[in-house]
């Protein structure tokens, strides 16, 4: 046996390893970095100077036009130019920055929008607390119960009576649950156990099963009851679809395409996978009809076309089938995204899963789905990217997103024929919006990554 | 090697009963006629050259592979390839692969308590101190917390094995379990599995270990080129062949 060959061992020489060195210290202070890395030799040194001076003159007529001789107030175009006819003209821009970001919404009721943005973000953010359980639940919410607080709050009317008592039983619902999580956090943060725990004793005694999920209610349902007291007699006023516009339209239909592209995408790309022959077809002619369709194309259909399928009773406005369009559209794509993860998942992962005895929805939800998603947030984000600015074809529909609000600048009679600067201020608000997510993503990458 | 008679002793019940398993990839045969009886409380080693088909019996075994001929019974049970006989078949045996599988994106305490919490709808804290018993039995206990990713091979094919064992099978099935690793660990996990071996298990393993092979199991199966060869108790198979193809195969690996 090997133990007993090991135990009359000869007398060896004993091995001890070296120690380590510390690594050579590179860190040379940025004089010296630049020396080396830009003027290291002459045609590096050229190559520098070339690229400043290039840069320099770049840089200085792009201020000059867009800070030193810019116009910031003036009433009208006539006076800009008369002040400075070689800088911008921003004084327009800035008159018409309310229409740019909330549309034609009434001044008075704009605070509504602000709102419903904040709640928004106040819903994302225990997103981000890791005392918060289940944090897949709290986005799920946001999907399914926050549209209808926006909805609103931004449509307006005597609660529950212009949209009916369905939508407003939601809403209470909605802020209901928003109160739960909040109150609970700050319990957790306090030390005590969330607000439900307390009836976990109680119902423990009454009931066997979902003890966990009944305690919850007890807490949700009387709260929502409360909202729906406390609001019941608050009546907005109404605003009409029409006047919603500029980044605020834009938010709610990059908002909406985007949180429904995953789940519509997840379930088209497991039925392009399916065995099932009529499932598998079924997915597949959607995402390959949709994709190879422009999306102009797809949003004029479905404010053309769709009204003739549907029954004449029917009717929906134009922004509802522009979300159904553009939430298809963004589906197809994500779905495509989706299933290029799932084919890069080993065919092991699905073996052990199966030995596991997970099922189909336990081994899609746990293991594979996860692994996917994650590996495809790169494709999945710049998806959400061109999503968003794509939604700026919507103007061409007549919905006046902040492009259609952008030309609009330029056909108001004080400002007429005012076309750059509108643009370039767009330009600046996408860069931000699209900055931001794709440096969240990266964010987002940096934290889920745990394997190598 | 002769049968037991079934009511000889208790011990001795036929686990897994194989009765002409036939399996072909395409028109490729990889599988003939193969019949084999699985004992309860037993251990099992199949080897032989590679392309043999031992992979593939195993495999057909868990239904990972699909077989188009044979009699394959569970306990007594007989087996169709359908959802339920995959879902019994999982529910009884556990399996271990060559390449680990574990799941990369959940923690070591995670991948073993996925099927507690989620199948047997065990509570967290159960399901956790259960599988810190088995990680501890498994000797790893201390990296519960780690990814796979930080894990050597060798630990990861151990968390592999207490990952098994916690949906409690009541039979083993080891696939090359220790083909991926390097030779200092492969110890570590034939260790874990002799103490396996110990408690009782039935266990079927496919390995080039002869070493293991001659210490803890009953039987030996030497296939090759997709037939059985010879089945007999491992001193008998591995130091007395009574067939060439054997014998050059052991005169390879020993």
């Amino acid at each position: 046996m090997d133990d007993s060959n090991l135990s009359n061992k000869p007398a060896l020489k004993q091995f001890k390893p070296t120690p380590a060195r510390a690594p050579l210290n590179t860190n040379k202070g940025i004089i010296a970095t630049i020396k080396h890395r830009c003027f290291n030799n002459i045609a590096n040194s050229l190559l520098t100077i070339c690229v400043a001076v290039v840069l320099y003159y770049f840089i200085r007529h792009v201020l000059d036009w867009a800070v030193f001789n810019a116009v910031f107030t003036a009433d009208n175009r006539r006076q800009c130019l008369a002040i400075s006819p070689d800088g911008a003209c921003w004084a327009g821009v800035l008159s018409w920055f309310n229409g740019l970001i909330y549309g034609r919404f009434p001044i008075d009721e704009q605070w509504r929008v602000n709102v419903g943005v904040l709640l928004a973000l106040v819903w994302l953010l225990p997103l981000f607390s890791k005392r918060i359980a289940m944090r897949n639940f709290i986005l799920l919410t946001l999907i399914a119960l926050y549209p209808f607080i926006a909805g609103y709050l931004f449509l307006g009317g005597q609660f529950g009576a212009q949209l009916g008592l369905f939508h407003g039983a939601m809403t209470c619902l909605a802020l209901a649950f928003l109160a739960m999580i909040y109150a609970n956090w700050l319990l957790s943060a306090l030390g005590h156990k969330g607000l439900n725990e307390l009836f976990v004793p109680l119902f423990s005694r009454l009931f066997k099963h979902r003890i966990q999920l009944l305690s919850c209610l007890a807490v949700w349902l009387p709260l929502a009851l409360v909202f729906a007291v406390a609001i019941s007699f608050i009546s907005l006023e109404p605003v009409d679809i029409d006047r919603w516009g500029g980044v605020f339209l834009t938010l709610i239909i990059a908002g909406f395409a985007i949180s429904m592209a995953i789940p519509v995408g997840i379930v088209l790309a497991l039925g392009r996978r399916s065995q099932m022959p009529v499932v598998h077809w079924i997915s597949l002619s959607v995402i390959e009809l949709v994709r190879s369709v422009p999306l102009i194309t797809v949003l004029f259909m479905a404010v053309t076309l769709l009204p003739i399928f549907l029954p004449a009773d029917m009717e929906f406005n134009k922004l509802t089938q522009v979300l159904v369009a553009v939430c298809i559209f963004a589906g197809a794509y994500m779905a495509e995204n989706i299933r290029g993860g799932l084919q890069a998942i080993p065919q092991g992962q699905f073996e052990a899963a199966a030995t596991l005895g997970l099922g189909y929805m336990h081994t899609m939800m746990l293991v594979i789905l996860p692994q996917a998603l994650k590996m495809m947030i790169p494709n999945i984000m710049t998806s959400f990217i061109s999503l968003l600015k794509d939604t700026t074809l919507v103007s061409i529909i007549g919905l006046f997103d902040i492009m259609l609000m952008a030309r609009n600048i330029a056909n108001d009679k004080d400002w007429i024929g005012l076309h750059t600067e509108p643009l370039v201020m767009i330009s600046v608000l996408f860069f931000i919006l699209c900055y931001s997510m794709s440096q969240y993503s990266l964010n987002l990458e940096k934290r889920l990554k745990v394997d190598h | 090697m002769t049968m037991p008679s079934a009511n000889s002793c208790v011990e001795n019940n036929v686990a897994i009963k194989i009765g002409n398993l036939n399996k072909w990839y395409s028109d490729h045969h990889v599988l003939k006629d193969i019949s084999l009886d699985i004992i309860e409380n037993q251990i099992m080693v199949i080897c032989g050259p590679s392309g043999s088909g031992k992979s593939t019996l195993i495999r057909s075994l868990n239904q990972l592979e699909e077989y188009q001929e044979g009699d394959v019974s569970l306990f007594g049970e007989p087996l169709l390839q359908d959802n339920k006989s995959k879902k019994l078949i999982h529910q009884t045996m556990g399996m271990v692969f060559q390449s680990f599988n574990l799941f990369p994106h959940l923690t070591v305490l995670e991948n073993c308590s996925l099927g507690l919490t989620h199948l047997r709808k065990m509570s967290e804290v159960d399901a956790n101190q259960k599988v810190m018993t088995l990680l501890d039995r498994v000797g790893i206990a201390e990296l519960s917390t780690r990814y796979p990713s930080q894990l050597s091979g060798g630990q990861q094919q151990r968390v592999a094995i207490a990952r098994s064992l916690a949906m409690e099978p009541k039979i083993m099935l080891f696939d090359e379990p220790t083909s991926a690793l390097d030779p200092e660990m492969v110890k570590e996990v034939l260790d874990v599995m002799i103490g396996l071996a110990s408690t009782g298990m039935t266990m079927v393993c496919v390995t080039h270990e002869m070493q293991f092979a001659r210490q803890v199991a009953d039987r030996v199966v030497f296939m090759a080129d997709g037939e059985i060869v010879e089945v007999g108790p491992p001193e008998q198979v591995l130091v007395n062949p009574q067939w060439d193809r054997t014998y050059d195969f052991l005169q390879h690996v020993l």
